[in-house]
C-alpha cells in the first residue's frame, strides 16, 4: 500500500474554505490532495482555461498529516467536461500548469475516444444520473493498458437516496467491466478507511478498495509525471528564484532529472 | 457481487486452556514472543483499589525513550551495537509511522532489525529484501530483515557496509523512535541518545472503578462463555461502553454474555507505553499471587495489545494493517491456577503461536 491520497478536492474561490478543506484532509490522514479545477467549455461563449492558484495563496502553512510527521502535499488538477470532441485540445499549453489532467466524457463516442486516444490521467464518470451509454470492455481495457484510471464520484450519493441507487448501480457496472482494476473515488472529505468501505459497496474486494485510495492514486500521479516529461526522458523546469516552502518542496520533487529508469524517491511523500 | 459484503476481513482467534501448574504450558513463550506491547489492561472483579503489590509492579516498570528524527543508520553504529544490541534485550520501534503508508522500523531484543519499506524506498536503499506477504496485485511493500548479531553483519563486513551506506547516503531514513532497555542499561545509552532530541517516558497508568457491572459467569471448568462474546464484553468494559442495551439508547447494542451475574464493583486498570514481555510476566505473577487469596470472584482478566503499526508481531513474523492492525491476547486467570488464553490477530498477520 502507499500513502492515502484524495485527488478531487474541488476548488473554491474562497480562501478560507480551501484552507479548511486542506486542513481537514490532513487531519483525516490524507498525505496528498489534488485541487480540482473543473472547466466546462460551452458552444456559445469562449471560456478560458483557469490558471491554477499557487498553493501558498490557498493556505499559509501546510498542515502535518495526522499520524505522520510530514506536511500534506498539494497538487493541481484540471477536469475538462466534454460534450464535444473539440473541447479537449491535446498538448494545449494551458494544461502545463496542472499536475493532473482529467476528462469527463458525456457521450459514448467521447468516452471511447478518451479511453483509447486522449493523453489524460483520469476519466471521470459522473454516476449520479442514469448514463446514456454502457461501459464496453474494449475501451475500458484500452484505457487501463495505457495507465489511465477511472474515477467515480460519490459525494452526491452521500446526500440523496435516489442518487445513491444510481451511483451504486453505475459504479457496479463499471467495476464489472473493469474486473476490479480499481477506479478511485474522490470525496467530500471522508476518511480513507470510510472510502474503503464505500468501495466494498461498489463491488471491490477489501484489498482493492484500499488500493483505490492509495496505490492507484500513486500510479496516477506517476503517470501524470511521465506524461508531462515525455515518458520521463526529458524534463524541463522553470527555475523560480523566490519560492514558498511548498513550491520548493514540489520543485525539489520534480527537479530530479529523471533518467529513463531512475527510481523516483520522493513521489509518495 | 454482494457475496463479498458478507465476507468480513479475515481475523484469527486462537484459544487455549491450560494451567500454570502444568509443566508443558506455553504461556511464557507466547508472552515472550510478542516483543512490542502497547497496552496492558486488567479487570479485577469485586475489587475497589489496586492491591499494593500490583502497584509496586506498576511503579517498577522501566521507562522508555522517545528519540525524535533518529537517522536509522545510527542503529548500526559500532558503539551502539556493542553496548546495546550484542548485550541483548534492547528493543525499539519507529513511532508516528503507519505500517500501510510509511517506512517502519523494528529492532527486536534478539538483534534482528526489520525494515518495512514502500516500493520507492526499497528500490533506493538497494539492499536485499523480500516482497511483503500481504501485497495485493502489485508489490508495493517490501521487508528487509537483518540479523545484526550474525557474522555477515559484523562492522566492516560487506553486508554491514552495504546497509550502512544505503541508510546513510541513499535512503537517509529518519523516523521518531521508541527505545526500550532492560533495567540498569539506561545509563550506557545516554551517550548514544545525547546526539539527538530525546525524552524519557514512564508508562501511563489509568485506573477506573466500575460499580454495578453485569458480568458473565466465569468459571475455570468447561468453556462457560463463548470466547468471541467474552472478548467483546471485555473490550466494551475497557472502552467504557455500556452493555445494558436499554431500549432508549441506540449507541450500543452490545450485551453481556449469558449466563451472567452482577458485580457490585470492579477495577479496570490499564498501563500504556512501550512495555516489554518481562513486564507482562511480572504482572501475571502478581495477579496469580492476588488470586491465591480467597476472593468474592475467582477470576482476573489481563489483555495485552501489540502495536498496530509495528512491522512485526509474534516471533518476528510480519504484521500489517488492512483495516485494523489488531494483535493482542487476553488471559483469563482463575483461582485454581488454570487459565484461558485467547490470541487474536487481524487480516494481515500470521497465526499467533
Amino acid at each position: 500500500m502507499s500513502v492515502f491520497m484524495d485527488l478531487n478536492v474541488s476548488f473554491s474561490a474562497e480562501r478560507s474554505r480551501m484552507t479548511k478543506l486542506i486542513e481537514a484532509a490532513a487531519h483525516l490522514g490524507f498525505s496528498t490532495v489534488a485541487i480540482n479545477y473543473v472547466f466546462e467549455p460551452m458552444a456559445k461563449k469562449k471560456l478560458e482555461i483557469p490558471m491554477p492558484t499557487p498553493v501558498k495563496e490557498l493556505i499559509d502553512q501546510l498542515p502535518v498529516v495526522q499520524g505522520r510527521s510530514r506536511p500534506i502535499r498539494v497538487l493541481n488538477r484540471l477536469t475538462v467536461v466534454m460534450s464535444d470532441s473539440s473541447h479537449f485540445r491535446p498538448n494545449a499549453t494551458e494544461y502545463r500548469g496542472f499536475d493532473l489532467l482529467a476528462v469527463q466524457p458525456t457521450t459514448e463516442k467521447l468516452f471511447h475516444a478518451a479511453c483509447m486516444l486522449y493523453d489524460v490521467d483520469i476519466i471521470c464518470i459522473s454516476v449520479t444520473e442514469k448514463l446514456p451509454f454502457f461501459f464496453k470492455r474494449a475501451p475500458v481495457n484500452g484505457a487501463m493498458d495505457r495507465g489511465v484510471v477511472f474515477e467515480v464520484s460519490y459525494s452526491a450519493a452521500i446526500r440523496d437516496s435516489t442518487r445513491r441507487r444510481y451511483t451504486i448501480a453505475n459504479a457496479v457496472s463499471l467495476m464489472e467491466s473493469c474486473k476490479g482494476k480499481v477506479p478511485l473515488p474522490p470525496l467530500e472529505l471522508r476518511g480513507p478507511y470510510d472510502i474503503t468501505n464505500l468501495g466494498l459497496l461498489f463491488g471491490l474486494s477489501e484489498g482493492d478498495a484500499k488500493e483505490a485510495v492509495s496505490s492507484t492514486c500513486r500510479s496516477v500521479v506517476l503517470h501524470a509525471e511521465s506524461r508531462k516529461s515525455a515518458s520521463g526522458i526529458i524534463y524541463t523546469m522553470k527555475t523560480c528564484s523566490e519560492s514558498s516552502s511548498q513550491q520548493e518542496a514540489l520543485a525539489a520533487d520534480l527537479g530530479e532529472a529523471p533518467a529513463a529508469k531512475r527510481a523516483k524517491p520522493h513521489l509518495t511523500q | 457481487m454482494f457475496g463479498d459484503l458478507e465476507r468480513t476481513p479475515r481475523t484469527l482467534l486462537v484459544c487455549e486452556r491450560s494451567s500454570f501448574l502444568d509443566e508443558k504450558n506455553r504461556l511464557s513463550s507466547q508472552v515472550e514472543q510478542l516483543h512490542f506491547n502497547y497496552k496492558v489492561s486488567m479487570l479485577l472483579p469485586e475489587c475497589s483499589s489496586a492491591p499494593s503489590h500490583l502497584e509496586a509492579v506498576f511503579n517498577s516498570i522501566n521507562s522508555f525513550y522517545l528519540i525524535r528524527k533518529l537517522p536509522i543508520h545510527e542503529l548500526l553504529d559500532k558503539h551502539f551495537l556493542e553496548t546495546a544490541v550484542h548485550q541483548g534485550r534492547v528493543s525499539g520501534l519507529s513511532y508516528g509511522t503507519r505500517i500501510d503508508e510509511d517506512n517502519c522500523v523494528a529492532l527486536m531484543p534478539n538483534g534482528h532489525l526489520s525494515l518495512s519499506l514502500d516500493k520507492d524506498s526499497f528500490e533506493v536503499l538497494g539492499v536485499e529484501g523480500k516482497p511483503s506477504r500481504f501485497n495485493q496485485r502489485t508489490n508495493s511493500r517490501f521487508v528487509v530483515s537483518v540479523d545484526l548479531t550474525d557474522s555477515s553483519m559484523a562492522p566492516g563486513g560487506r553486508g554491514y557496509q552495504r546497509l550502512v551506506t544505503g541508510l546513510k547516503s541513499r535512503l537517509q531514513l529518519k523516523t521518531d523512535f521508541l527505545l526500550s532497555h532492560p533495567p540498569g542499561c539506561g545509563a550506557s545509552l545516554h551517550a548514544f541518545l545525547s546526539r539527538y532530541d530525546w525524552s524519557e517516558h514512564k508508562p501511563e497508568i489509568r485506573s477506573h472503578t466500575l460499580t454495578d457491572l453485569s458480568s458473565p459467569l466465569l468459571t475455570s471448568d468447561l468453556q462457560s462463555c463463548d470466547p468471541r462474546r467474552l472478548l467483546e464484553w471485555l473490550g466494551a468494559v475497557d472502552a467504557h461502553v455500556s452493555c445494558e442495551n436499554s431500549s432508549s439508547s441506540f449507541l450500543s447494542s452490545l450485551v453481556c454474555p449469558e449466563p451472567r451475574t452482577r458485580l457490585s464493583q470492579a477495577l479496570s486498570v490499564s498501563v500504556c507505553g512501550l512495555l516489554r514481555p518481562q513486564d507482562v510476566q511480572q504482572l501475571i505473577q502478581q495477579i496469580r499471587c492476588y488470586l491465591e487469596q480467597p476472593r468474592l470472584e475467582n477470576w482476573v482478566s489481563l489483555t495485552v495489545h501489540g502495536f498496530v503499526d509495528s512491522p512485526v508481531s509474534w516471533g518476528g513474523e510480519e504484521h500489517g494493517v488492512l483495516r485494523g492492525g489488531d494483535n493482542f491476547y487476553s488471559l483469563l486467570m482463575f483461582h485454581d491456577h488454570t487459565y484461558q488464553l485467547h490470541l487474536a490477530t487481524g487480516a494481515h498477520d500470521t497465526c499467533p503461536p
